[in-house]
């Protein structure tokens, strides 16, 4: 049975490949193209003209711009081509096409002409192209075999703004954006160090990614370097353009509910990892960086911690302790103690919530359930709607849901209390995947509690445990250093003072361990 | 990079292993063998226990970081070596379903009711399976998560529980006499019988010392906690102690913070289970080591669930909770305390027949 049950199967499989189009099979119309890039270009003008016009398709293509003309000191033909939309127009008229044109000082060559600050020459058409499309000028001239290419981009973005999810009270306000460069020159602001490397490596073939690692030479640990690198190396994708779809490329676990790297928007979070010894990955179209690898304690930190006082900063952080409890535990505790463990209340209170369960007609569970679907639903539509009819929903959210739903006994006042109080500790995690997995997980206890009281709670709780102690971040355990332990300022769940923190995180391996006496 | 257990996280290990056990019968049966002297014997037992444990970590300080099955192997041959295993992973084995069983029975009585016995049974022994397949590591590293909240709670507990207390009930100082105490002392032996099977996971650890530091350490504070958990517990019940099952439990029922929280076992109900979960976690891990190495079995962890079946399966036949507590428990207690303390004797005087001890100083003087 089973036999010709495969047997079936591969038939059939068979059958779709045939069908199916080979993947491959589109590229071979480039082929001829494709082939074309790999070559130099040739020394003839007018060929290189043509080749570069077919391959960018002036002038179907509005924003390419080729520009001819001849050069006044050796009465030479040339071109240049650019994409005006991504490259200074006004940097290529001063220092390319006015000194060209004009300069008549005899038998000078191109480097001695133009009085760009910086330019390369190259030869192989693939590598031209890409230049071109990163904003660059190429500049060609009738009988010369090598292309100038001139810096020019001029690449529109946002300019740097206050951090959105990272939001703090004392400390430095600004965040990355849109533009890599800005990004990384945010990063060397704060640490201005020879020893700051900013590596640059190409991850997708067909968009061309670039995905940039900022490390100090001297911190970093070898293997974990060559591990990041290799695993930024063996990723096979066409295109990856964000860096929140890289961080799903290479966690080790995309399936699981609790993220493995952080993913902030902070340049001083950024650097201060950097200083530690991890490693930061950095791309452009991403306002915001990777931090690798990452412990469960980097997630659950806030960089407010640091810059406040140390009372205060450890104030805030048990209470962001208290609260992923609270945001976890307050439903399911709700469930477990009126489905099971009713004698633990005091009688007062028991007599309060039947008072007010009392005309409700459903379970606690499907009560519970229902308003945490209802608030996590004002979530993300607050988060989606247009801004000017924003208010509406904090209306429709506050009176219908609450309000209302308790006056038609459909939801009892104490539930609206514990979902108002959950709902609102879950908002203390400020990054963004560590929130969704709290309040998934919050789901989890809802059902085991629902299922078998404190019992349930406790057994998930451990399991869910057991299963956070066997996530790794790039070979880094997710609860290290506090275990297994390393040697480390004991940054865990409380601060010391800043001058007792001494060391580097062992977990990383670092060159240097120690964080004293070193420029 | 394979993780070793550090210290700290063996040392967590331990203490919940034995710590674990004033929180279900123990202290009754303690107490039914020498009455109001009951308290002084897991210090004497500890003492007891402490020359063939010495001289166990003396005979593995001679390997350097080798477990217990080398060492068996080494010293014993391959047949006599067979038996001891055996009797080593059947002894365990039966502790662990009945101590299981008797876990599920105080949930069951105390919180669950209603529920089937073999459903809380069945997802106690998962959370073990799950928490045993991830490896001691994880075992290790949970235990140390949780080893401060654990003791924190237990000894807040017990400190609530001295509000009623009559210091009387410890007299007569000696119980039912001297005699009684050495004769449970003896058999008591087997609270700390774990440490001998604590030594399979030696090969875990980055050495040897710091398993015998951590061991040391473990004994100490447990021989401490279990001897003040009883004292306490026998000023709190008297005589009746003998009588209550679990006088843990019965003791969280008792007292309450003050006049508002009247009934707080629930509160203490998440960690105690916690502290449960991880105990057999660890307890399961090793029995499967040692099934591994008797069948020679590799990658055993695969096996675990079916084990935990078993388990589960010799578990369920006692069929009432006084079965679990006065049968078949108190059997095991009998036997495996004098059995283990056999065994590591005999493993000494291999050791030292052999002339183990003597080649490892000339190794030295080298």
């Amino acid at each position: 049975m089973f036999e010709e049950f495969m047997m079936k199967k591969n038939l059939l499989n068979t059958l779709f490949n045939k069908t199916r189009k080979n993947p491959e099979s589109k590229d071979k119309s480039n082929a001829a193209e494709a082939e074309l890039k790999k070559q130099a270009i040739s020394t003839d003008y007018e060929q290189n003209l043509a080749t570069f016009k077919t391959l960018y398709s002036v002038p179907d293509n509005m924003d390419v711009k080729v520009r001819e003309f001849t050069i006044r000191s050796t009465n030479q033909r040339a071109f240049i081509i650019f994409i005006s939309s991504i490259s200074d127009a006004r940097v290529i008229q001063e220092d390319i096409t006015e000194k060209l044109i004009e300069s008549n000082i005899p038998n000078k060559g191109i480097p001695d002409l133009c009085t760009g600050p910086f330019f390369t020459t190259e030869t192989v058409i693939e590598k031209i192209l890409e230049s071109i499309n990163g904003g660059n000028t190429a500049l060609f001239v009738d009988g010369d075999e090598q292309c100038y290419l001139f810096d020019t981009p001029n690449i529109q973005g946002r300019a740097i703004g206050k951090p959105d999810i990272e939001v703090i009270v004392k400390g430095p306000k600004e965040s990355f954006n849109e533009k890599v460069i800005t990004n990384i020159s945010l990063i060397r602001k704060k640490s201005k160090n020879e020893n700051l490397i900013v590596e640059s490596m190409m991850i997708a073939k067909r968009s061309k990614n670039n995905v940039y690692l900022v490390y100090q030479k001297d911190l970093v640990n070898e293997e974990l370097l060559q591990n990041v690198k290799d695993k930024l190396h063996s990723l096979d994708v066409e295109s990856i353009v964000d860096l929140s779809i890289l961080e799903q490329y290479i966690e080790e676990r995309p399936r699981s509910l609790y993220p493995t790297l952080l993913y902030s928007e902070r340049p001083d979070r950024a650097a201060s990892f950097i200083e530690e010894g991890h490693i930061i990955l950095l791309m452009e179209n991403s306002p915001s960086c990777l931090v690798l690898p990452t412990t469960f304690w980097a997630l659950i930190h806030s960089p407010e911690d640091h810059y406040l006082r140390t009372p205060y900063g450890n104030f805030i952080r048990l209470l962001r302790l208290l609260a992923i409890f609270i945001a976890m535990f307050t439903s399911s505790f709700y469930i477990a103690v009126t489905n099971f463990h009713v004698g633990m209340l005091p009688p007062d209170l028991l007599m309060a919530i039947a008072g007010t369960r009392e005309r409700v007609p459903f379970p606690a569970l499907f009560e519970v359930l229902m308003m945490e679907i209802a608030f996590e639903l004002i979530r993300e539509a607050g988060l989606r709607v247009p801004s000017p009819i924003g208010p509406t929903i904090g209306i429709v959210g506050a009176l219908i849901l609450g309000q209302a739903a308790v006056q038609a006994n459909i939801i009892s006042p104490i539930v609206i209390i514990v979902i108002a109080l959950s709902g609102l500790s879950s908002f203390i995690i400020s990054d963004t995947s560590m929130n969704f997995a709290i309040r998934i997980t919050r789901f989890l206890f809802i059902f085991s509690a629902g299922l078998m009281g404190i019992y349930g709670v406790s057994a998930l709780f451990v399991v869910g445990l057991f299963y956070l102690l066997s996530l790794k971040s790039f070979g880094t355990p997710y609860f290290a250093p506090m275990t297994p332990n390393f040697v480390s300022s004991k940054d865990i769940i409380i601060r010391h003072i800043p001058i007792k923190e001494r060391f580097r995180p062992g977990y990383l391996k670092p060159k240097d361990m120690g964080k004293k006496g070193k420029g | 990079m394979k993780q070793q257990l550090g210290i700290r996280e063996y040392t967590s290990i331990a203490i919940l292993m034995i710590g674990a056990k004033t929180t279900e019968n123990t202290p009754s049966s303690l107490y039914s063998e020498a009455q109001s002297a009951a308290w002084m014997i897991p210090i004497i037992s500890g003492g007891f226990f402490l020359i063939p444990l010495f001289l166990l970590l003396k005979t593995f300080s001679v390997f350097q970081g080798k477990d217990l099955f080398a060492l068996i192997q080494r010293l014993l041959g391959k047949y006599i070596g067979f038996f001891v295993l055996l009797s080593l992973f059947i002894i365990s084995s039966l502790a662990f379903s009945y101590d299981t069983r008797m876990y599920t029975d105080i949930i069951h009585t105390f919180y669950f009711r209603t529920t089937p016995l073999v459903v809380l049974y069945a997802i106690f022994l998962f959370v073990c399976v799950y928490g045993a397949k991830k490896g001691i590591q994880h075992i290790g590293s949970i235990a140390y998560i949780t080893i401060w909240y654990i003791i924190l709670s237990f000894a807040f507990a017990l400190i609530l529980s001295t509000k009623d207390n009559s210091i009387q009930a410890i007299y007569p100082l000696w119980g039912s006499g001297i005699q009684d105490i050495i004769k449970a002392s003896i058999s008591g032996t087997t609270l700390f019988a774990d440490f001998i099977i604590l030594t399979v996971i030696i090969s875990n650890m980055s050495s040897t010392k710091d398993f015998t530091k951590g061991t040391w350490i473990a004994l100490i504070l447990n021989a401490i906690h279990i001897s003040a958990a009883v004292f306490i517990f026998t000023c709190l019940f008297d005589r009746s102690l003998e009588g209550v099952g679990y006088p843990f439990h019965t003791a969280i029922r008792y007292f309450s913070f003050g006049n508002f929280l009247s009934n707080v076992e629930t509160l203490f109900l998440p960690i105690w289970l916690m502290a449960g979960f991880i105990r057999f976690a660890a307890l399961l891990y090793i029995c499967t080591k040692i099934f591994g190495h008797i069948f020679h079995i590799k990658e055993v962890e695969y096996l675990t669930p079916t084990l935990a079946t078993i388990y589960l399966l010799i578990g369920i036949i006692p069929e009432t909770p006084l079965d679990v507590a006065l049968e078949f428990k108190a059997k095991i207690r009998l036997i495996a305390g004098p059995a283990f303390l056999a065994i590591s004797l005999l493993l000494w005087a291999v050791a030292l027949l052999k002339g183990e001890f003597k080649h490892a100083k000339n190794k030295k003087g080298m």
